[in-house]
């Protein structure tokens, strides 16, 4: 029966993966085009470095091509390829010596205990700037908790640390995040 | 503890998705990609059906480079003509934020919907060839080609906000894709052509006696 299940569940990319398998360029075209984009944007949230970024883009697409036979669709092809965009990434940051976790203590006495938290008043471009204003170190995890839809074991395995280091980095990273919204010149901001 | 922030952040997802690659970038990637080597499998004509064919397909080539060439001349003639503005007809005023295109050009909508469904019929009746059995190598460098002009494309998109002369603008973004679907079709033209002499591959012999008569 479980058998019969995993036949039948087939990625909707299959078929272009298929060509993509057999050196199809016009097929590497059409996966390009479809996640360029959105593993752009990863990319861009994690480097907070428009050229680094792209750097990072190129890095990851090139590497899946390579690597394609490695994904035997066990998982769905986005996701597959967000994993190769977020390692990517984050070596790319680790090359410029960004301390990712922890940011120790020295960071927490600047975050309040308590934060005025009033949803009504959250805009997404706001939050995406203050996002962009974090420490590399609270905005990646910040990122992959929030944006990217990792959970905080998956966070712990893709920066190698433990899952209660990842918790406590990301209430960290989301308490500094609420005051950088409630500072007066960011909060006067109109979109 | 119901974390507020992650249900905002869910609830507008896709709003988080600012930014976009450069076009360009793609052909940075795919120059990158190592090409994949299969053996091709050759095709064996008999001697008169292959002259002809070779001759024949030399043709073609030179047809799809021509059009290339022409295009990239337009491309280039509506640049230089929009930026020197020798026609200078319109001002168009350049608003300080990038209007939507319905505004600027609302015919290109439809232009755009219209040749981008006859690119995808052509693309996959293309598809339905293998290309590999065929034993064509030419399909690579016409991807490329494909790709370089749709990437112009691109690039003519974004010049139509700030162009003094639209129209020029326009008629090179309506070329462009002309000249897609003039590509693909001559692929198609040799795909069938080859579909063809292969089928009647094993009849050949037969019908070899008659051909020389004739």
């Amino acid at each position: 029966m479980s058998h019969l299940e995993t036949l039948t569940y087939q990625d909707e990319n299959m078929h272009v993966v298929q060509r993509c398998r057999e050196g199809d360029n016009r097929a590497q075209y059409e996966l390009y085009k479809l996640y360029a984009k959105a593993m752009f944007n990863v990319s861009m949230r994690i480097t907070n470095d428009y050229a680094e970024a792209e750097d990072v883009l190129q890095e990851a697409f090139i590497s899946a091509f390579k690597n394609i036979h490695a994904y035997k669709g066990e998982a769905s092809f986005g996701s597959w390829l967000k994993k190769i965009v977020v390692n990517a990434a984050i070596n790319s940051i680790r090359k410029r010596k960004a301390e990712l976790v922890p940011i120790e203590d020295r960071m927490a006495e600047t975050v309040a205990d308590e934060v005025y938290e009033d949803e009504t008043e959250w805009q997404v471009e706001k939050v995406r700037r203050a996002i962009q204003k974090l420490p590399d170190g609270y905005r990646v995890v910040l990122s992959l908790y929030l944006l990217e839809g990792f959970d905080h074991a998956e966070i712990a395995e893709i920066l190698g640390v433990t899952e209660s280091t990842s918790k406590s980095q990301y209430c960290r990273a989301r308490k500094k995040l609420l005051e950088i919204l409630h500072e007066p010149a960011f909060a006067a901001y109109e979109v | 503890m119901e974390d507020k922030l992650k249900g905002f952040v869910n609830e507008h997802r896709d709003e988080f998705d600012v930014f976009e690659p450069r076009q360009e970038l793609w052909q940075e990637i795919c120059q990158e990609i190592p090409p994949l080597r299969k053996e091709v499998k050759v095709i064996s004509f008999n001697y008169g059906e292959r002259l002809k064919f070779s001759a024949d397909f030399m043709f073609m080539r030179i047809a799809a480079a021509a059009l290339l060439l022409l295009g990239c001349g337009l491309t280039f003639l509506a640049a230089k003509k929009s930026s020197s503005g020798s026609d200078g007809a319109m001002a168009v005023a350049t608003a300080t934020e990038a209007p939507a295109l319905n505004t600027i050009a609302p015919e290109m909508i439809e232009v755009e919907a219209y040749y981008t469904s006859q690119i995808n019929s052509k693309k996959s009746q293309l598809s339905n060839y293998d290309v590999k059995v065929l034993g064509l190598d030419e399909q690579q460098s016409i991807d490329r080609e494909l790709m370089r002009l749709d990437s112009t494309y691109g690039q003519l998109k974004k010049q139509l906000y700030t162009t003094p002369n639209k129209d020029l603008v326009i008629d090179a973004m309506i070329q462009n894709l002309q000249i897609r679907i003039e590509v693909l079709n001559r692929q198609l033209e040799v795909l069938q052509k080859i579909e063809r002499l292969q089928q009647n591959e094993t009849t050949d012999t037969k019908h070899d006696e008659t051909a020389t008569i004739l």
